[in-house]
């Protein structure tokens, strides 16, 4: 079972993706800021990371920079309510851009996709 | 008639020519003996001198060889002095043969026979056209000046001044060019004309005006509607261009010599060249510097070309004195124009400013609020289409509504924020201190201040006067900036709190010692939903500026990275 490490510092959203995501058969775990997400990272080695960039503590950029440092084959998408993070040049390390949407179809695939390619 | 000629200068010696003549004469006096009819019977020569006639008065309407209509005892003397059978003076202004302007003063004496009845009338006619240009002459440059005065915009102004040159009713002279120098090309070039191209159409032209504009300032307003700038003669002018080193050019002496140049005779004077003898087309013609503090800024150049009447000294004087009024007013005029040219260049400016502080406010708040709204909107979705997926699983569908709910009203109060923001808030001011105010602020936040280890620093002024203020609001203020300057210490530090008497305001400064603020960002604290706070919502510091604003008072903020922010604000005092 894949295991997918959940970043999002709201908790209805986190909610959200725990249940949906388990649903797909993934063993879902969360952090709700940047520093708690390296700390999952390092105890739990997850094969793939959704990540807000908006939150407290760390932001998300910063905290995928920090764990693409030590763990460069981790997929990293991100996801997020802004659009305009889009063109900067610090998220092009993330293997996917994704704009929150209540339907996780996007998602989901992206999912797929980044944990099979291989 | 040959019968009452001879008879009447036996009558008119008699009674007229022993007390009369001489003196009379002698002051060039233009004397006609008129019938009851008014018909002349007899002139002297200085009459059909001072009046240019080329034909025998004798038998004509004295109305008709004085130029005048008058048909009643109001405005005609010589009917007046046969009704009242009093002596009778006037003076009237007429256009001779010869299309000269004429001041004539006239007595009019009626002649009794035996009976008692008028039988003769004798009129004494004075040329007063000298005296009486004299006294225009003042008051006209007076007035010119007025009239001058009352012109900002450059053209319209040149134009003035050369109706005025060319006017009749001013300094009359048939064509009047203006020049204009040109430090930065090097040159002298025709910038304007007034004036006829041809004798027909000066006839013309000055008829119409004479009939259209009875005074001067009437044609001075019509100015701007004949300016026109197809006239052949200022088309003309407006290829005349003079290098300023040509100093064979009379345009260019005149400009380098200061002083104003009267040519008598132009057609077989060598040393002017020929080009500009064939554009001016006058014999004789004058230049006129127009200057401003010794500096040449143009030249006026007139003549007389159709009626080729002689330039005098005193119409030289005359065009010297308004020359200087003009350029005067030319140059207030340029100065206006430029003033007005950096006026519409700031506000231009200020425009693109205001239109891109708004966009980037726009663009701060769009941002702002597409984030607050979409992540509700994720989860409200998000649980809903899963509820949906499986609307029998009751223990989903109560989490996912209790969710959706939460949600909602989380919406709901964002744009309730939003419209708090965006509404006039109506503030009540009472007379408070200032130094209270503070203290409970910081009351408030003290458990705080001490939890982030941080030093409080109290350094206030108790002269500090009462000043009316809405205690909410400023609260409101001090709250967001001691927030602010705490949560730049994360590390601890030192909040320094102070209030002081300044000029007009009391001044309240908070000084922190944190992370400073970069240049930059500075630029854009007060920019409303401009935030660099990961929760922020960009509003704190605009509502804190807008507070201030409100009071009548002003905010500053001075930063050093690594080092510290200080925000003064100042409350103004009662007055």
């Amino acid at each position: 079972m894949k295991t997918i490490l959940v970043v999002e510092d709201d908790k209805n959203q986190l909610l959200l993706y725990k249940q949906e995501l388990s649903l797909e058969g993934y063993n879902v775990i969360t952090a709700e800021d940047g520093q708690e997400s390296l700390k999952k990272v390092k105890e739990q080695l997850p094969d793939l990371i959704i990540m807000d960039i908006n939150m407290p503590k760390m932001n998300g950029i910063e905290s995928m920079n920090n764990i693409l440092s030590e763990h460069k084959n981790i997929p990293i998408i991100i996801n997020t309510a802004y659009s305009s993070y889009k063109d900067s040049f610090r998220s092009w390390s993330a293997d996917a851009y994704i704009i929150k949407s209540s339907d996780l179809t996007e998602l989901k695939n992206k999912i797929k996709e980044l944990l099979y390619k291989a | 008639m040959n019968s009452t000629f001879t008879k009447l200068p036996d009558l008119f010696k008699e009674k007229i020519e022993n007390i009369f003549c001489n003196v009379v004469e002698a002051q060039g006096a233009g004397i006609s003996l008129l019938g009851r009819d008014l018909k002349i019977i007899w002139v002297n020569t200085n009459l059909s001198k001072i009046l240019n006639l080329h034909y025998d008065p004798i038998g004509k309407d004295c109305r008709e060889i004085f130029k005048c209509e008058c048909d009643n005892t109001n405005t005609c003397s010589v009917m007046k002095a046969l009704s009242s059978s009093e002596k009778q003076i006037c003076k009237i202004h007429l256009f001779t043969e010869k299309g000269e302007r004429k001041y004539i003063q006239n007595i009019t004496i009626p002649l009794k026979d035996g009976k008692d009845t008028i039988e003769y009338l004798i009129k004494l006619s004075f040329d007063v056209t000298e005296q009486e240009g004299k006294i225009r002459q003042l008051s006209l440059l007076r007035k010119l000046s007025e009239l001058m005065q009352g012109t900002l915009q450059v053209d319209n102004l040149l134009h003035l001044i050369l109706t005025c040159v060319t006017a009749g009713t001013a300094l009359g002279f048939n064509c009047a060019r203006l020049f204009l120098v040109d430090k930065e090309r090097n040159i002298v070039y025709g910038k304007m004309a007034v004036g006829p191209s041809s004798m027909e159409e000066a006839g013309k032209i000055w008829n119409e005006i004479e009939k259209k504009y009875e005074k001067l300032e009437d044609l001075i307003k019509a100015s701007e509607d004949n300016y026109r700038t197809d006239t052949p003669l200022h088309m003309l002018t407006r290829l005349m261009v003079y290098s300023l080193s040509d100093e064979r050019e009379i345009i260019v002496e005149c400009v380098n010599g200061k002083k104003s140049i009267l040519e008598r005779n132009a057609f077989n004077n060598t040393n002017i060249s020929k080009n500009f003898v064939s554009m001016i087309d006058a014999d004789e013609f004058v230049c006129v510097p127009l200057m401003v503090c010794d500096v040449v800024i143009g030249v006026i150049c007139a003549d007389n070309r159709y009626n080729k009447k002689l330039i005098t000294e005193e119409q030289v004087q005359l065009l010297n004195i308004f020359a200087s009024r003009a350029a005067i007013m030319i140059e207030n005029a340029n100065a206006y124009k430029k003033l007005e040219e950096k006026i519409s260049q700031l506000k231009e400016t200020q425009d693109r400013l205001i239109r891109s502080e708004r966009l980037a406010v726009i663009g701060n708040m769009s941002a702002y609020i597409a984030h607050e709204i979409r992540n509700p909107l994720v989860t409200v979705g998000g649980f809903a289409r899963a509820i949906l997926r499986d609307p029998h699983d009751e223990n989903q569908i109560r989490k996912g509504a209790d969710i959706i709910v939460e949600e909602v009203e989380r919406l709901e109060r964002f744009l309730a924020n939003i419209m708090d923001f965006s509404k006039p808030i109506e503030p009540v001011r009472t007379v408070s201190r200032i130094n209270e105010v503070l203290e409970n602020t910081c009351a408030l936040m003290e458990p705080y201040i001490r939890h982030k280890n941080i030093q409080l620093i109290k350094v206030f002024d108790i002269n500090v006067p009462e000043i009316k203020i809405d205690k909410t609001q400023i609260k409101q203020v001090f709250l967001n900036l001691i927030k602010n300057a705490i949560e730049s210490m994360p590390n601890g530090g030192t909040l320094t709190i102070e209030t002081v008497l300044e000029n007009d305001y009391v001044k309240i400064n908070i000084a922190d010692t944190g992370e400073g603020i970069s240049a930059e960002v500075l630029q854009n604290i007060f920019v409303p939903f401009f935030t660099t706070k990961v929760d922020g919502t960009g509003v704190g510091l605009a509502v804190s500026h807008k507070i201030i604003d409100d009071h009548g008072g002003y905010i500053n903020v001075k930063s050093l990275l690594k080092e510290g922010t200080t925000f003064c604000i100042y409350l103004p005092l009662i007055k």
